[in-house]
Parts: structure tokens; sequence; C-alpha cells
């Protein structure tokens, strides 16, 4: 702000209008945050810090409470059903987020290298992202159940149906994993498509002519190139995976025995059908405590390679 | 990967530059192919939505195939069935309304943020950005009991207000509207014009381009939306469609008219998204919004 360097004859006069001009702009900025901050302190600071207030209490649905300071936490660790969907949720992430990280990548590199119909490509592959979860499990329901789509066909063909939603967990998880990735892979590969543009046509062209075949190029020069890209990609979607939650609740309801019981779906469990709002919080604090952990170690693990 | 390389030294006419140009512009069949199969892979399960859903009820879905004959029984049977218009309403109150909010709240806070001074202004910013370390399931239970205790459940007011602290859509205001050249605001208040015409008469016009974009996410957001309305409605009448056509599914609802009531809520977002396709896709790398 150098606009404020008037000329000096009219100094004095000029200052205190500033000032006053100053004044009431700090008070037409108060004015206009007001809305949103009133917003954000009920809605967003007030629960943040009541998630911690009642997961140190037995919050019930009449209200009624007393602290039991750290109880929730230490049920949790001895809690079979929070122990397996934690498990759950981190298999779920460990199939999910390697399979939609390389099919954004693939897409986007096929994307990258298209010269005609472009747009119609770039959206034909980004619709299914712009509708919602449930319909995508609604859709994939008919695909996957056991009299399903994909199923009827094997039959047909004489081949055993595979067990997609019924079978053992990996199963049913990879089944869940596909239809997140199919809803949401559109997101990440617009980013990495965005990355791919800014690398410099020079640098591939040179290393094809030293030589480099297309493999070597990638993994040479494209992907260094790209890594803060991918670090973020890799981000958005391990926090997705943590809260998978639309796809069970149509697809599988958590079954069959608890294959695809979530993290939060034990919250939504804990909380709206068995009202134990205590524990429910406390298992979304870990929930919070978890997505933060998990990207400061991508972070850390993604800068040390970086240097 | 098609193997579609020149080899080096085959560049006998025109410069280096000339050839690279002719290569990067060369259709390659093999990726064109590679990008069918996967178009085909996100259209098909849409059209099937739809082919199903005009196809008699109990008609033979399984190995797929076309109906023999079309029908709009399964479309009209959903509309007049229990609350669906209902919930189609509830959606799109819920969408709409949040979208006028979103976008007039958090204009008026990207203004204050961008080119306003008042005390706390950076931490209050920079506490805003840090509501996106969290992830809303972890507040989702005193976010509840909240709500409850002050009688918003099975409300619109319950449904709406505490989706509206949105600090995406503040954060990419303040970034455009810093951007903005700070003569024109005191050209404004050089000519007597007051903070709030200045808003409505500056701010807003010159924003257009990104409350479109935002205002877009938040439109499929909100239509999307589904773990917030499935507990803030209680009653069947207070349902939005995702929660409808979820409680649809659990219900022993054939797979015809299942089809219908899903074709019915996917249709705004196609429409919205065939209109405003290119938009929606440069925005998205353009700005970092993620839904």
């Amino acid at each position: 702000m150098t606009s404020t360097t008037p000329v000096s004859a009219l100094g004095r006069q000029k200052r205190r209008g500033s000032t006053t001009a100053a004044r009431s702009g700090m008070w037409a900025g108060i004015l206009f945050v007001l809305p949103m901050l009133v917003l954000f302190v009920i809605f967003r600071f007030v629960p943040s810090l009541g998630a911690i207030g009642m997961s140190l209490t037995d919050y019930k649905l009449s209200g009624d409470y007393s602290v039991v300071w750290f109880d929730n936490y230490t049920r949790m660790i001895a809690d079979d059903v929070f122990l397996g969907a934690l498990t759950t949720t981190l298999v779920y992430a460990a199939i999910y987020v390697p399979l939609v990280v390389v099919v954004s990548m693939v897409t986007a590199l096929v994307l990258n290298r298209l010269v005609w119909g472009t747009g119609f490509f770039r959206g034909a592959l980004f619709l299914p992202y712009v509708t919602s979860f449930v319909l995508a499990a609604v859709i994939w329901l008919w695909i996957f159940a056991s009299d399903g789509l994909v199923n009827g066909l094997l039959t047909e063909a004489g081949v055993d149906p595979y067990p997609f939603l019924t079978g053992n967990q990996a199963q049913v998880l990879t089944s869940l994993a596909v239809v997140s990735a199919w809803r949401g892979f559109g997101y990440s590969m617009l980013i990495l498509l965005a990355g791919l543009k800014n690398i410099p046509d020079d640098l591939l062209e040179s290393a094809t002519l030293d030589g480099a075949n297309a493999t070597q190029r990638f993994f040479r020069i494209v992907l260094p190139l790209l890594r803060p890209v991918v670090f973020f990609v890799l981000v958005i979607e391990t926090i997705a995976a943590f809260q998978v939650f639309d796809t069970i609740y149509v697809m599988t309801g958590g079954g069959p025995s608890r294959a695809s019981y979530s993290l939060v779906y034990a919250l939504y469990d804990q909380g709206f059908k068995f009202f134990d709002f205590g524990y429910a919080a406390a298992i979304g604090v870990a929930i919070f405590l978890l997505v933060f952990v998990i990207s400061l170690i991508q972070r850390r693990f993604l800068d040390r390679s970086n240097t | 990967m098609t193997a579609t390389l020149t080899r080096p030294g085959t560049e006998t006419n025109g410069t280096p530059a000339a050839a690279r140009r002719r290569r990067r512009n060369r259709i390659r069949p093999g990726t064109i192919l590679v990008a069918s199969l996967l178009a085909f892979g996100t259209i098909v399960p849409f059209l099937a939505v739809f082919i199903l859903a005009l196809s008699p009820e109990g008609a033979r879905t399984i190995p797929f195939q076309l109906p023999d004959e079309w029908t709009l029984d399964n479309l009209i049977a959903v509309l007049t069935a229990r609350n669906f218009l209902r919930w189609t309403l509830n959606t799109t109150i819920y969408s709409i309304v949040s979208v006028v909010l979103v976008l007039i709240t958090a204009a008026m806070a990207g203004y204050a943020f961008a080119k306003k001074r008042f005390p706390g202004r950076e931490i209050m910013f920079w506490s805003f950005l840090a509501t996106l370390m969290v992830p809303t399931q972890a507040t989702i239970i005193p976010l509840f009991v909240l709500v409850a205790r002050l009688e918003g459940i099975d409300t619109f007011w319950g449904l709406i207000v505490p989706t509206l602290a949105n600090s995406q859509a503040v954060f990419l205001m303040r970034q455009f509207i810093m951007g903005l050249p700070d003569e024109l605001f005191e050209a404004a208040k050089i000519d007597g014009a007051r903070e709030w015409s200045i808003f409505w008469r500056i701010v807003l016009p010159l924003t257009t381009p990104i409350l479109a974009t935002l205002g877009i996410f938040v439109f499929l957001w909100h239509w999307n939306d589904f773990l917030w309305p499935l507990i803030i409605a209680q009653t069947d009448e207070m349902r939005t469609l995702t929660v409808g056509l979820a409680s649809l599914n659990q219900e022993a609802v054939s797979q015809a008219r299942l089809m219908a009531a899903a074709a019915i809520t996917v249709i705004p977002c196609l429409v919205v998204f065939a209109v405003l396709q290119r938009y929606i896709v440069n925005s998205v790398a353009a700005s970092g919004i993620k839904g």
C-alpha cells in the first residue's frame, strides 16, 4: 500500500482523511466477514472442540452425560468392532488409493496424447464425478450383485459366478474400491492432466532423440517432474479413502459379516443406531487423527525422496 | 502406448521444429482406441440406467439387452409414488438456497479478507483454512447434537445452514478479489459509493466468473450430498433424493422403478454438466476445487 504518500501540502488533511477511511474500512471489513465468521464459529469451531469434549463423556441421546475422561478411548483399543473397522478402512485405503491413482494417471496420459476429440473424451471421462456416490452404488449394484450383470454374463458363458459383494473381505473391498474409483477418478485425472501440460515438450523431445523409450521417459522425466502433483493427488485420495461411507451404505451395509464395516460406518452406527454419542465422537476424533498422521507421513516420505 | 515415434534423422525436409509439430499433431489411432474404451466405461453405466428406467417392469435385464418395448410407466410411477416429488423439491431447495447463501457470504468474506484491514484478519483467515484439515465426519456428532439442541432436526435450516461454512469458497473468493485492482474500489469510494453498494455494484459483477464456477460446484456438492441429509432428515417427508434413492434401494422396489428414480436423480447433474462442461473441467485444473 504505497498509495498513501500524498502531496506534502495536503499532508495533515489527507492523513486525517485516510485514518477515518481506514477506520470505516476496518468496520466494513468486520461487517463483511461477520456472517461467515458466525457460521464458522457455530458450525465448525464449536463442533471441532465439541468433538474432543464429547469424546471424554458418555453423552447420550437424552443430553445427559458425565465425564468419563479417556474411557471411550480405552474402550476403543479393546473394541473388536472398532479395531475391525480400523483394519477394514486401512485395507480399503491400500486397495483404493493405488487403484484410483493409477487409473487417474493412465487416463491423464491418454488424454494428454490426444490431438483429436479432446473435449469430448475429457468430458466423458469426467462424467461420473458430477454424480453422487449413491447413484454410482445403485448402478454398480446392478452390475456386481450375485444375480447382477457380470454374474449373469459369467453364468451364460458357463463360468462360476464371482462373489463381488458376498465374498471375502479382499473381494468385497476391491469391488467397493472399483465403484468409488469409477465415481471419483475424474478429479485426480484433471489435476494430473494439468501437471502433464506443464512439462515442456522439449525435454521429452530431446529424451526421445537420445533414444529413451516411452517407459523410460515416463519414469525418468514425467514422474519426477510431476511429483508435487502426484503428492497432492495421493493426499486427497487417501483422505477420501478414510471417509468412505456412501458406497458401503448402499451396496453392502457394512457386510457380509462386517467385511466392509469402515470407520465412518462404525461412527454412524454408534451415533445414530445406538445413540452412543460420546463413543461416536471419540471415533470421529480417531478418524481425524488418522487422516492427519497419514498426510504427515506422506509429506515426509515425499519430501525425503525429493532431495 | 502406441509407438508412433519418428526415427531421428528421418526429418528430411523442414526445420526440426516443424517436424516436431507434425509429430505432435499426428492422430494416433491407438490412443483414440484406448480413450474410447475408457469413455465407454464411464458413459455406458449411465445409458444402462436410462434404458432400464424405460424398460417394462419385470423385463429381462440380465444379461443386458434392449427392451422389446419402451415405456414411461416406471418414471410416472416413481414420480407419483409417495414423497418422491417432495424429495426432489427438498433437494432443489437444499441445493439452490445453499448456492445463493454460500456465494453471498463467501464473496463478502473474501472481499473483506482481500481488500479490508481489520484486527484479527490473518488469524481468522488461516483458522478458516485450517478447518479444511478436519474431515466433516469427525465433527458430525457434535454438529448433530448442536442442531438438535437448536431444534433444527427435520427442518430446512438445520439441513442448509450448517453446510454454509465453506472454507474453500472463502479461499477462492479471496484469491480472486485480491487480483482486482485497488483503484476500482477507491474510485467508487471517491464517487461516494457506500460499502454495501460497492459490494453489490462492483465486487459481485467483477467476480462473476469465479461465482459461476463456485456456484456449479456448490450445487453439485449439495445435490449429491448424503451423510448430512441422512442424519438430519428423520421423516420420509424431509428426505433428499440421494437419501430417498438409498432408502428405495433398501426396500423391495423393482429394478425398473429403482433405475427410474436414479435417472430422475441424475438428470439435473447431467444437464448442468452438459451445458457447462468446458467451464467445469477447466476450473478444476485452474483452481483445484475439490468436492
